[in-house]
């Protein structure tokens, strides 16, 4: 086994303080359940006595009790515990092809020499958005009426639902995610199709295609990331509102990538593919891009935080309230301590970020604070107590990184392991080529 | 008349980066590279640890935030009691904001006070700074090595000698 691999590996399970973390968090997790559930139990008790006080025929208007009955009144079905587990993984594995489309997208914006050597992997990690990810989201779409409550509510007596159309109706929900993923193969096709015919010809007009892609392109990226994160994953309550929801998933999905894209530099160098184009700059940037991600990650869903909790509007809080029940109080802890301030404060000192072995490492630990940002996202509407790992979950997990990690080494393995005729690639090289320009001036 | 130090003019940043490290492993200490432009791979050519510059950084942005989290405390929930919005006297939630400009601002100042005390600025005069030749090239389009005399392995001849086998076309002794 590789050292990045091992450590990748440690960084999930093995290292003894992340293990430690992990321990002390399944444990506050059982108890955070169990308490809940005794909590719950007194709590029905005291409602049931207040409901028999109450007059008859007084309506139940708030949220509180509309959400109430359909959670924690009896056991989920095994086929919404599956398509719960499910989506999560889905967004999980969708961050990852996001976050490298946005970094390609990136590179030609700035016109960034350090990100050449890992460019064509992440074009093939963003090609993965169409079709592999479009088949994988089929389930998604027959199981929506399962999965997202304002499928079967009635806009007449929710006036939540009704307030919003027509963004939750069938038509709707399917026409948007069918643009999304047109919008995602249209831009990233697009940006691999250029990239990969300048590797035969070296023109320097594919350049410029791909930054017209690029200049057009982030635009149409942050609509469709942000419909998709409504659609897909805000939609699990339809009553809540929050413009900053998009840019959380965002930030987290890049913030993991850059991480991700770290690990597979130092993993494709050692295997010897990108060995003349990787120096320690370019670790060292990757670094920085993951370290400017933890700060923004952590700004932006302070804000939506900090906005709701400063408004205290119910339509809101509920979202945050259901979060901090029962051991989602844990999972909250992690993304504050976990996601934010553990990698901030390591990351400070400039040696940290060439240090391979702990940036590895990082990214193993990253993937267990996404995942579980994820399940902070999406689990609490199934599970109101707090996060339900089972097998579900790992099936869900592992079958589809399995086919995401297939799909991409055949397309990797199928192709120069970067840009062959990029017209920076020997400044990415570190090798000073004075342009012909200058040369004639002499 | 005290000389202040060996200076060296190179006529590209490869043969002065080349220099440097002659320079390094000849064991050097009191010695600096001066260039009109920042030269990369420069500080690893002259064996320069990290800044501690970062240091000054970090104490600015933690003394920032806690002073900002402890006033806020100090005002609204201890010194002068005000409930605004029903919201609790004191939370971390509101405190952050201002708490988080004052670590930006701080750091900002550790930095600055940070990189002028390490640097021993300001000062009113350098040796260096009466040399025409030194004034006109490190500006404009020389790169230039100067050794103290002061450094404990400075030695007339040798270090001449040293410089020159280093391709420097010019070497002068600059006075103090």
């Amino acid at each position: 086994m590789t050292t990045p691999a091992f450590n990748f590996i440690s960084g999930l399970c093995r290292r003894s303080c992340v293990a430690a973390v992990v321990v002390a968090f399944a444990v506050a997790a059982l108890l955070g359940s169990r308490l809940t559930a005794a909590e719950h139990a007194e709590h029905a008790k005291a409602e049931t006595k207040a409901v028999q006080k109450a007059e008859a025929g007084h309506e139940g208007h708030d949220h509180g009790a509309g959400g109430c009955q359909g959670c924690c009144g009896d056991e989920p079905s095994e086929l919404k515990k599956f398509g719960y587990a499910y989506l999560t993984a889905y967004m999980f594995c969708l961050s990852f092809c996001l976050g490298a489309l946005f970094l390609v997208i990136l590179n030609h914006l700035f016109d960034a020499q350090w990100m050449l050597p890992i460019r064509r992997f992440l074009e093939h990690l963003a090609c993965q958005l169409f079709p592999t990810m479009a088949i994988l989201w089929i389930p998604i779409g027959i199981l929506a009426p399962k999965l997202y409550p304002w499928m079967t509510s009635d806009p007449a007596t929710d006036h939540a639902l009704a307030a919003k159309y027509p963004l939750f109706t069938i038509n709707f929900f399917y026409g948007i995610s069918l643009l999304i993923f047109l919008v995602w193969w249209f831009i990233s096709s697009g940006l691999r199709r250029a990239s990969l015919a300048q590797d035969k010809d070296g023109a320097a007009q594919h350049t410029r295609t791909m930054r017209k892609y690029a200049a057009g392109g982030i635009f149409c990226f942050a609509f469709s990331l942000t419909g998709a994160a409504i659609f897909w994953m805000k939609a699990l309550s339809h009553q809540f509102f929050s413009t900053m929801y998009g840019v959380v998933y965002f930030a987290g999905s890049v913030w993991v990538t850059v991480i991700t894209t770290y690990w597979l530099l130092l993993y494709f160098r050692n295997r010897g593919e990108l060995k003349d184009v990787t120096r320690e700059v370019t670790f060292h940037d990757c670094g920085k891009l993951f370290f400017a991600f933890t700060v923004f990650y952590a700004y932006i869903h302070f804000s939506q935080y900090f906005l709701i909790w400063n408004a205290a509007v119910p339509e809101e809080t509920f979202w945050y309230v259901a979060r901090e029940k029962g051991s989602w109080w844990w999972v909250g802890q992690l993304t504050i301590f976990g996601h934010f301030w553990m990698p901030f404060l390591m990351l400070l000192p400039i040696h940290r970020k060439l240090n391979l072995g702990f940036m590895s490492t990082m990214a193993g630990w990253a993937w267990v604070c996404h995942y579980l940002d994820l399940q902070f996202n999406i689990g609490p509407v199934l599970y109101p107590d707090g996060p339900h790992l089972g097998i579900y979950d790992v099936l869900c997990l592992s079958g589809l990184l399995a086919v995401i990690i297939f799909r991409f080494t055949s397309a990797f393995n199928a192709h120069p392991p970067y840009p062959q005729r990029d017209p920076r690639v020997a400044e990415s090289m570190g090798v000073y080529v004075e342009p012909a320009a200058s040369k004639a001036a002499h | 008349m005290n000389a202040y130090g060996l200076m060296a003019v190179f006529e590209t940043p490869a043969d002065a980066i080349h220099a440097a490290e002659k320079v390094r492993d000849a064991g050097y200490s009191k010695w600096d590279v001066h260039t009109p432009f920042p030269v990369h791979g420069m500080d690893a050519a002259m064996g320069l640890p990290n800044s501690k510059v970062g240091w000054f950084t970090f104490l600015g942005g933690v003394t920032g935030y806690t002073s900002g989290m402890l006033m806020i405390w100090w005002m609204n929930a201890y010194d002068y009691k005000i409930v605004i919005g029903g919201k609790p006297m004191f939370s971390p939630f509101f405190s952050f904001p201002v708490s988080y400009e004052l670590t930006i601002l701080l750091a900002s100042f550790g930095s600055l006070i940070g990189m002028f005390l390490l640097n021993r600025l300001p000062r009113l005069h350098h040796p260096l700074l009466k040399n025409r030749k030194f004034c006109a090239g490190a500006t404009h389009d020389k790169f230039i090595l100067v050794i103290e005399t002061a450094d404990p392995k400075f030695n007339d001849q040798e270090t001449r000698k040293l410089l020159a086998s280093a391709g420097s076309k010019h070497i002068e002794l600059v006075e103090d």
